[in-house]
């Protein structure tokens, strides 16, 4: 395990990504890949509404402490219905022991109530690294044109603890609440607070 | 009696074994062992230094955070219960570690650290009945291998406040020296997707070696991105990628480098203005105008030696053998009027003739102060040796320009007649004639500035030469372009000669003050002895000038009798006193740099004055703004402990700790708080600024 870090650390190390992330106000980067069941999801097919992308990681108790206390899923069931497309992307290396099927993701998924309009498998870690996702959760929300609008932490309390939710700003209902009724984001980038997304190597 | 005796005994036993019950300072989770360890050297009373250091111990390949956390994790928190009159300051972070994980990186530690946590106990404070200070608190930390668990522990503990915790006082020390030393502001500015710093004051050894840098400041650079690292001298240059989804637009932002377990941390205003990408603005905390008042203090004594050493080349055009010379040059030109571009690259080819000569030299003396320092010569002012040899040249200096004797000429006055085709090249070579051809006059003038000189870093004692040339290169430079001027200049006379004497009292003037410089060192034997010795030297140069059958003689005596001096009382002009002479009874105390440690770890100021017997600077102000009454009369009331540190002789703890200010002199006066980085007040200390500086929140 160490070996590999060691040496996954020694063969990226040298080429240390100056990885093209989306930046807000620009345009956010299209993307195709598979969903939990198999279809091909393109970011573009969303042109004309509001998207929303989350990076979550079941295992990662900052997902779970958003997940299990209903706030993850109530911010989400919020904005898809007011016509907000939401993108649950799941970026942890396919082949690392780390990872979670498909099935078993979106069985946690259902369990909790939640319903993303999509739940997208990026194995490769393709997506996430476009996009410049570094933690779980790290949240996106790109406008009907294809702009990116918001990145960064889903609030504005770095903790795993649930009852810092209550009194944490929700940054993402915030700033999809302000794009729905035409005002500019007020908070447009925060910090993304949460574990490292496990990324193939 | 045994009885009681026992059933004390058990009672004592009880209350120990319930105190101890009621103390909790291990946690175990399955990642980390998390003990509290205590440092109260003073045992708990007002005002003295209590540290509480969480200790966390990881499973390998397992860490928690730094302060910035870097990409993804949290810094670890700590939740405080105090008893009234106690609070606790920030974690005294020890200097972290890059974890990269691929394109990604995180700050943090792993193995066993400690992080101690200050705490200031006031007046108000009461210890419990059994004369402890009880402390409950919750401390919350990530522990992250691939996966990432938080985790806490709740620590409860009691510490004795009448004696002294030290158990532990080699892990707190070994913590201490891992926090990074303070350095003077250097610079940051946004410059594109760049974060550029330019960092100031590392130490020398450090030179050429890759470092670690650790922004205090998370979201703004990219972590894991690639950047790039260069020395400039002593400059430490770093050129960071911008984080495209920058979250922080900080004013103010503090630097961590660390090298080989070193670290030494900086503060500077942002410059160059955050690139809007919608960026929150979040205001860095410290008013940059406080910590920028470091920098331009340097800059006005080194801006007075340079007006001094440009006012010492004008004075050098009126000596008698450099002012006939411009005289007849300027008027030469006024009479005959040649065209006036030609007289124009004349003045300037003369200038650079002058200013390149004092530079040429300037770099002779740099490169024999360099040897000398190869050979172990130190060439600062806390040697009496270098002391007694600056007083003898100065009075040498005063002797010359009084007339008792004269220089020779460097170069025979046949090379005067030397001309070149080219006008220019001719105006260029009687520059750097005029130089060579004066030297019975500018010798003088030399020695003054490489006194003077000698003790300044080699850029800006080249920019003291080069500013020399430059006045004596001006008037005629002046004249060359201002027809009107060479009509006003003065003719040459006997006035000249009487100037030339006036020239010796500013001489020795300075040779007084050396001996007096010399006498704070070795004391009224060494100083008495160096007068001697300038006395013997002084007829011993007379002696030379006479001529005649009883020169021989009288120079036969004097030398005898300066050999003589020399080897009787020399060796008392060097011999450093054991102990300096210590100050008269006042608020000042003498320099202690763990006392100032603990005093501003237990949230007391510590005011320093740096000063030495030969910096003229550090007594004014001592006299001065630092006898002050009403200003005393404040510190007092402030409870702002006073010190002094004397840097008369040499002293290295004293030298690391202006080092650790980003300076290499005195005066430097310093402030020193909890929480906050030392701040440095301006070289000429008035009341008032101190006043603001000691108000200031």
């Amino acid at each position: 395990m160490l070996r590999r870090t060691l040496v996954t650390g020694l063969l990226v190390l040298p080429f240390s990504f100056a990885h093209a992330a989306a930046v807000v106000g620009q345009p956010a980067p299209d993307f195709a890949v598979r969903d939990a069941d198999g279809r091909e999801v393109r970011l573009s097919q969303f042109r004309g509404k509001h998207v929303v992308l989350e990076w979550m990681n079941p295992g990662c108790p900052f997902v779970r402490k958003h997940y299990d206390s209903g706030n993850m899923p109530a911010t989400q069931k919020e904005a898809t219905g007011k016509g907000v497309v939401w993108l649950s992307v799941y970026s942890n290396d396919d082949e690392g022991w780390l990872y979670t099927k498909p099935g078993k993701l979106r069985e946690w998924v259902v369990a909790r109530k939640a319903a993303p309009t999509a739940l997208l498998i990026d194995g490769s870690g393709a997506v996430g690294k476009e996009y410049g996702a570094r933690t779980t959760p790290h949240m996106y929300l790109v406008s009907p044109t294809g702009t990116l609008l918001y990145a960064g932490g889903l609030d504005s309390i770095a903790s795993a603890d649930k009852d810092d939710i209550a009194k944490a700003t929700n940054y993402v209902r915030q700033a999809v609440n302000e794009a729905l009724s035409g005002k500019p984001i007020s908070v447009a980038t925060s910090r993304p607070y949460g574990c490292m997304i496990k990324y193939k190597s | 009696m045994i009885r009681y005796l026992l059933a004390t005994t058990l009672a004592l036993a009880a209350t120990l074994a319930i105190a101890q019950g009621a103390a909790k300072t291990v946690v175990q989770t399955e990642h980390v062992r998390a003990e509290v360890l205590v440092h109260a050297p003073e045992g708990v009373t007002p005002g003295r230094p209590v540290w509480v250091g969480l200790q966390l111990a990881h499973q390998p390949e397992w860490h928690t955070y730094w302060k910035n956390s870097g990409d993804s994790g949290l810094p670890t928190s700590i939740t405080w219960d105090l008893p009234e009159g106690v609070s606790a300051g920030e974690i005294a972070w020890p200097l972290p570690k890059k974890f990269p994980i691929g394109n990604l990186a995180n700050y943090g530690y792993e193995g066993t650290v400690l992080l101690p946590v200050p705490l200031t106990v006031g007046p108000s404070f009461k210890p419990s009945p059994s004369g402890t200070l009880n402390l409950k608190f919750k401390a919350s930390w990530l522990v992250c291998k691939k996966e990432c668990i938080p985790e806490d522990g709740e620590f409860t503990l009691k510490i004795p406040t009448a004696s002294a915790t030290t158990t532990h006082a080699s892990l707190f020390k070994a913590a201490f020296d891992l926090t990074p030393q303070v350095l003077p502001p250097g610079r940051i500015s946004v410059d594109g997707a760049a974060l550029r710093l330019e960092v100031v004051g590392l130490p020398a050894s450090l030179r050429g070696k890759p470092l670690e840098v650790f922004p205090e400041t998370g979201e703004v650079i990219e972590t894991a991105g690639a950047w790039t690292q260069a020395w400039r001298g002593d400059l430490w240059t770093a050129t960071l990628p911008i984080s495209p989804q920058r979250s922080q637009s900080p004013a103010q932002m503090p630097i961590v480098v660390t090298s080989g377990g070193m670290g030494w941390r900086t503060e500077a205003p942002v410059v160059g203005g955050w690139v809007t990408g919608g960026a929150v603005t979040a205001g860095g905390t410290a008013s940059p105008k406080q910590s920028e008042a470091a920098a331009p203090a340097v800059g006005t004594s080194l801006a007075a030696a340079l007006l001094g050493a440009l006012i010492g080349g004008l004075i050098l055009n009126l000596m008698p053998c450099v002012f006939p010379v411009l005289a007849i040059k300027v008027v030469g030109f006024a009479q005959h009027g040649i065209d006036r571009r030609a007289r124009h690259l004349g003045g300037i080819a003369y200038t650079a003739g002058v200013v390149l000569s004092f530079l040429a030299l300037g770099g002779l003396l740099l490169v024999l102060r360099a040897a000398g320092e190869q050979l172990g010569w130190g060439f600062q002012l806390q040697s009496p040796w270098v002391v007694a040899g600056l007083a003898s040249l100065f009075t040498l200096l005063g002797l010359n320009l009084a007339g008792m004797f004269e220089f020779g000429q460097f170069l025979p006055s046949s090379v005067a007649t030397l001309q070149a085709k080219h006008p220019v090249a001719d105006s260029f070579l009687s520059g750097v004639l005029a130089v060579a051809i004066a030297s019975p006059c500018t010798a003088p003038f030399m020695g003054a500035s490489l006194g003077l000189a000698v003790a300044l870093p080699p850029a800006e004692a080249m920019l003291v030469f080069g500013a020399l040339g430059a006045g004596m290169a001006l008037p005629y430079l002046a004249a060359v372009l201002v027809p009107g001027i060479a009509r006003r200049i003065p003719r040459p006379g006997a006035w000249m000669e009487t100037f030339k004497k006036l020239m010796a009292f500013p001489m020795f003037a300075t040779a007084a003050w050396l001996v007096w410089v010399l006498g704070q060192q070795t004391g009224i034997d060494g100083a008495g002895a160096l007068l001697a010795l300038l006395v013997a030297l002084s007829m011993v140069v007379w002696s030379f000038t006479l001529a005649g059958r009883g020169r021989i003689t009288v120079a036969s005596i004097a030398v005898a009798a300066f050999v003589g001096l020399a080897v009787l009382i020399g060796p008392s002009v060097t011999s450093v006193q054991a102990a300096h002479r210590p100050e008269k009874v006042s608020q000042w105390k003498t320099w202690d740099p763990i006392r100032i440690k603990e005093l501003v770890a237990a949230g007391q100021p510590v005011f320093v004055d740096f000063t030495a017997a030969w910096c003229v600077t550090c007594q004014y102000n001592k006299r001065t703004t630092l006898a002050d009454e009403s200003l005393l009369a404040e510190f007092a009331q402030k409870n702002i402990t006073l010190m002094r540190a004397d840097w008369t002789n040499r002293d290295p703890a004293i030298t690391a700790a202006l080092a650790s200010l980003g300076r290499n002199g005195v005066p430097v006066y310093a402030l020193y708080r909890i929480d906050r980085k030392p701040v440095v007040l301006s070289e000429i200390l008035s009341v008032d600024e101190v006043r603001a500086a000691i108000s200031s929140p």
